[in-house]
C-alpha cells in the first residue's frame, strides 16, 4: 500500500473557496458591506469633522498674512482673549523698524437676529490693506459695511441684521469659519470699534508683516502657530469627545465585521471540519476568511467616502475629507477587518476535524 | 500479511463529566481488496473507529497501522498528507461543501492535495461520469439528490485514488433506489490495493460485504440458565463497557452500580437492594454497559437471567405488585 502525494495547496484554491463562499452567501455579504459602509462613511465623516476643527484655524490665521502678531504681554492669542491695547500700538509698530506692515484686529461673536438667530465671530480688520482674499464684492469702507465669510447666506447688497447693528454685505471671502464652524462677518476696525466696544480705539492684537526690532510697552509678541493653538485650545473638550466617539464608531464596525465573519465561520464549521478532515491545512481555511474579512473591509471603505460625502451635504459644520485622511482611514478600516476577524479564524482552526463524521 | 492492523487500541472520551471508553484493548486485521463492514448499535463505536482508521481522532492507546504507516503517531504535515492522499472518507451527511459545485468539491480535495488544475479538473469529471454524474458536473449540492450528493462524495473521496475509503453511514440518508446505486459503488471499490470499510447498521449491506465486524456482539444468552453469583464485599460483578447479556436481580445484601469519571475515580449511581434489578438496557439493546457493578460492604447474592427469563418474571411480579428497580 503507498501513501504519497505533492503538498502545495494554491492561493488559488483559497481564493475560489472564498469567492464560492461570498457568491453562496452573498445577501449577507451585501447586508454586511452596506452596514459596514456606513459606519466607515460617519467614522470619515466624524474624522473630516475633526479636520475642520484641526485646520479651520489655521486658514484663518494664515489668511490674515502676518508674520507675526502683537498682544498684550502674556497672551498667546488675539481670538479668544479679552485683553486689550490701545490702537496707538498700531501706529507705533508701523514706526518700527523691521515692519513692512501693521494692522489691528479686533474680534468678538455677535448673534444674527431674524428668523434664524445665529452667532457669528465678527472680526474687525482692514480689508483694504490686506488680509484674506475677496472672492465677490469689495472690502468694507464705511462703519456699517460688512464682508461674509462662510455658513451666512446673505448676498451682497443685502442687509445683514444681528445684536450689534445692522450691517449690508458688500463682499464674500472663502471661507474661514472658525470656533467650531461658526460663520464670520468682516467690518472695517473702526465698524467693529464702534458695534463691540462702544467706539473705544482699542484692538485685540495687530497683524504684522516683517519682525519688529522692538515692541510697544506692554506688548508681547507671537507667533501664527501659537495663534492657532490658542483657537485649537478652545475646542479641545469637543475635539476630544470626537475622538472617543470616532474611536466608538470605528469598534462598531470592527464589532459588525467581526460578527458576520463570525457568523460565517459558525456556519461552516461542518466545512473546515470537511476540509480538514480531507487534508486542507490550516492556512487555507484562515485564507479563505481572511480573503472574505478583507474584502467585506475594503469594499465597505471603498464605499465609505462617497456616503461620507453625502453625508456631508447634511451636516450644518464644514467636513474636510483630504486624500490623506481617506487614505487613512482606508487603511484603519481594513486594520479594524482584520482584527475583528482574528475570533473567527480562531473557531475555523480549532475547528475539530471528526465534527465532520457528526451527520446530518 | 493484513493492510489494517489494530493493536490494543483503546479509546477514551469524556460525555457529561464520565468516562466514556468505546474500545478497550481492541484488536483488528483487515486484508487489502476487501469491504468490510462495521456493525453495531447507535453509539457502540463505529465512527469512532472510522476517525480513528482516518487519523481524525488519537487514541487513548494502541496502534493503528495502514499498510506501513502508523496512523496513531503522525502529526504536522505527515499528518495532513494522510488526510489528503492515505484514505478517502464518505461522510454520512456527504459533506459536501454547499457553496461549490460538484466537480469543484471534488478539485478542491485535489487542488489542496498541490495537484494541478488541468489534472484536477479532468479528473473530478472522469469521476462524476464514473459514478454516473456526467449530467451534474457543475451542480451544486443543494440542486442534487441525497443520492446524487453521496456519489459525488464518494467521487471526492476517490479523487486522490487512496488505499483506504471509510463510509460512514453511506445509506443512512438515502431511499432505496439511490442506496443501489451507492451500495453498487462502494463494492466495486473494494479491490486489490484499496479496503472499504463501512460502518452501518443497514443490515442489507451484510451481503456484499467481505467481513463483517460486530462492534456489538450479538446475544447469546436467550437460553442460558439463570446464573447465580455470591460476591465478596467489593467484587465486582462487570465492568464499565463490557459487553452486556443478562439482567441481574438482586437477592442478598446490595450491588452499588458506579460509574468512571472522566478525571478519574468513580460516582456511585445507585444502591440496588432485593428485590431491585439492575443491567437491563444492556441487554436489551446490545449495548456496553454503561457502568460497573460491584458487592456492597456486606456482599451479594445476584441472579443474572437471559432477557426472555427476565421479561417472563417481570411480567409475572408485576401482577402480583414486584416493585422493580434499576
Amino acid at each position: 500500500m503507498r501513501v504519497a502525494g505533492s503538498f502545495e495547496p494554491g492561493v488559488v484554491i483559497v481564493w475560489l473557496i472564498s469567492m464560492r463562499d461570498l457568491q453562496y452567501r452573498y445577501r449577507r455579504f451585501l447586508i454586511a458591506v452596506a452596514v459596514t459602509a456606513l459606519v466607515f462613511g460617519i467614522a470619515v465623516a466624524i474624522d473630516g469633522i475633526k479636520q475642520t476643527l484641526q485646520t479651520e484655524p489655521d486658514r484663518l490665521v494664515a489668511a490674515f498674512g502676518a508674520d507675526t502678531w502683537v498682544v498684550q504681554r502674556g497672551s498667546t492669542g488675539l481670538f479668544t482673549t479679552t485683553a486689550l491695547l490701545p490702537e496707538s500700538v498700531v501706529g507705533e509698530l508701523r514706526e518700527t523698524p523691521g515692519v513692512r506692515s501693521a494692522q489691528g484686529v479686533l474680534s468678538a461673536f455677535t448673534t444674527i437676529t431674524g428668523e434664524e438667530r445665529k452667532n457669528v465671530n465678527v472680526i474687525g480688520f482692514d480689508l483694504n490693506s490686506g488680509g484674506p482674499e475677496i472672492v465677490e464684492g469689495r472690502a468694507p469702507q464705511g462703519e456699517h459695511e460688512a464682508v461674509l465669510g462662510g455658513g451666512l447666506d446673505a448676498e451682497v447688497g443685502q442687509q445683514v441684521a444681528t445684536t450689534s447693528g445692522a450691517f449690508t454685505v458688500v463682499g464674500r471671502v472663502a471661507g474661514l469659519r472658525f470656533n467650531g464652524g461658526t460663520p464670520t462677518i468682516f467690518l472695517t476696525l473702526s465698524g467693529a470699534q464702534t458695534a463691540l466696544m462702544d467706539g473705544l480705539p482699542m484692538v485685540m492684537g495687530v497683524a504684522v508683516e516683517g519682525q519688529p526690532e522692538g515692541l510697544p510697552a506692554g506688548t508681547g509678541i507671537t507667533t501664527n502657530q501659537a495663534v492657532s493653538d490658542d483657537l485649537r485650545l478652545t475646542l479641545s473638550s469637543a475635539t476630544s469627545t470626537i475622538d472617543f466617539v470616532a474611536f466608538l464608531t470605528w469598534i462598531i464596525a470592527g464589532g459588525v465585521i467581526g460578527a458576520i465573519v463570525y457568523l460565517t465561520a459558525i456556519d461552516r464549521t461542518r466545512d473546515f471540519a470537511v476540509l480538514r478532515a480531507t487534508g486542507s491545512p490550516k492556512r487555507l481555511v484562515v485564507g479563505g476568511l481572511m480573503i472574505q474579512s478583507l474584502l467585506l473591509s475594503m469594499i465597505a471603505a471603498g464605499l465609505a467616502v462617497p456616503l461620507a460625502m453625502l453625508l456631508r451635504s447634511g451636516m450644518p459644520m464644514p467636513v474636510t475629507l483630504s486624500g490623506s485622511s481617506v487614505i487613512r482611514i482606508v487603511i484603519v478600516g481594513i486594520v479594524v477587518g482584520v482584527v475583528a476577524s482574528l475570533a473567527a479564524v480562531r473557531r475555523a482552526v480549532t475547528t475539530d476535524p471528526a465534527v465532520a463524521f457528526g451527520g446530518v | 500479511m493484513p493492510d489494517i492492523k489494530i493493536r490494543d487500541l483503546t479509546i477514551e472520551y469524556e460525555s457529561g463529566g464520565y468516562a466514556v471508553r468505546p474500545f478497550d484493548n481492541f484488536n483488528l486485521d483487515l486484508e487489502t481488496g476487501s469491504l468490510v463492514l462495521l456493525l453495531g448499535a447507535s453509539g457502540c463505536g463505529k465512527t469512532t473507529l472510522l476517525s480513528a482508521l482516518s487519523s481524525l481522532l488519537t487514541p487513548t492507546s494502541g496502534t493503528v497501522h495502514v499498510g506501513d504507516t502508523e496512523v496513531t503517531s503522525l502529526a504536522g504535515e505527515a499528518l495532513t498528507r494522510y488526510r489528503q492522499v492515505g484514505v478517502g472518507v464518505v461522510f454520512q451527511g456527504f459533506n459536501l461543501i454547499p457553496s461549490l459545485t460538484a466537480r469543484e468539491n471534488i478539485e478542491v480535495a485535489m487542488r489542496a492535495a498541490g495537484r494541478p488544475r488541468r489534472e484536477s479538473r479532468e479528473r473530478a469529471i472522469a469521476l462524476l461520469d464514473q459514478v454516473g454524474l456526467e449530467d451534474r458536473v457543475n451542480h451544486r449540492p443543494g440542486a442534487m439528490s441525497g443520492g446524487q450528493q453521496q456519489r459525488v462524495s464518494i467521487a471526492r473521496a476517490l479523487a486522490l485514488d487512496p488505499p483506504l475509503i471509510v463510509a460512514d453511514e453511506p445509506t443512512a440518508s438515502l431511499d432505496y433506489i439511490q442506496v443501489d446505486a451507492v451500495l453498487r459503488r462502494l463494492r466495486d471499490l473494494a479491490a486489490p490495493g484499496r479496503i472499504v470499510v463501512v460502518a452501518t447498521h443497514d443490515e442489507r449491506l451484510l451481503p456484499l460485504a467481505d467481513r463483517v465486524v460486530e462492534l456489538t456482539p450479538r446475544s447469546i444468552a436467550d437460553d442460558r440458565p439463570p446464573e447465580r453469583s455470591e460476591l465478596a464485599p467489593g467484587e465486582p460483578l462487570f465492568t464499565q463497557g463490557d459487553t452486556g447479556t443478562l439482567v441481574y436481580e438482586v437477592d442478598r445484601g446490595s450491588i452499588e452500580i458506579a460509574r468512571e469519571l472522566a478525571g478519574g475515580g468513580t460516582e456511585v449511581l445507585a444502591i440496588v437492594e432485593p428485590p431491585g434489578y439492575f443491567g437491563e438496557l444492556a441487554a436489551m439493546f446490545g449495548l456496553r454497559r454503561s457502568a460497573s457493578a460491584r458487592a456492597g460492604a456486606k456482599g451479594a447474592v445476584v441472579t443474572g437471567y437471559n432477557l426472555r427469563e427476565f421479561r417472563e418474571r417481570l411480567g409475572r411480579e408485576a401482577s402480583a405488585g414486584f416493585p422493580g428497580q434499576r
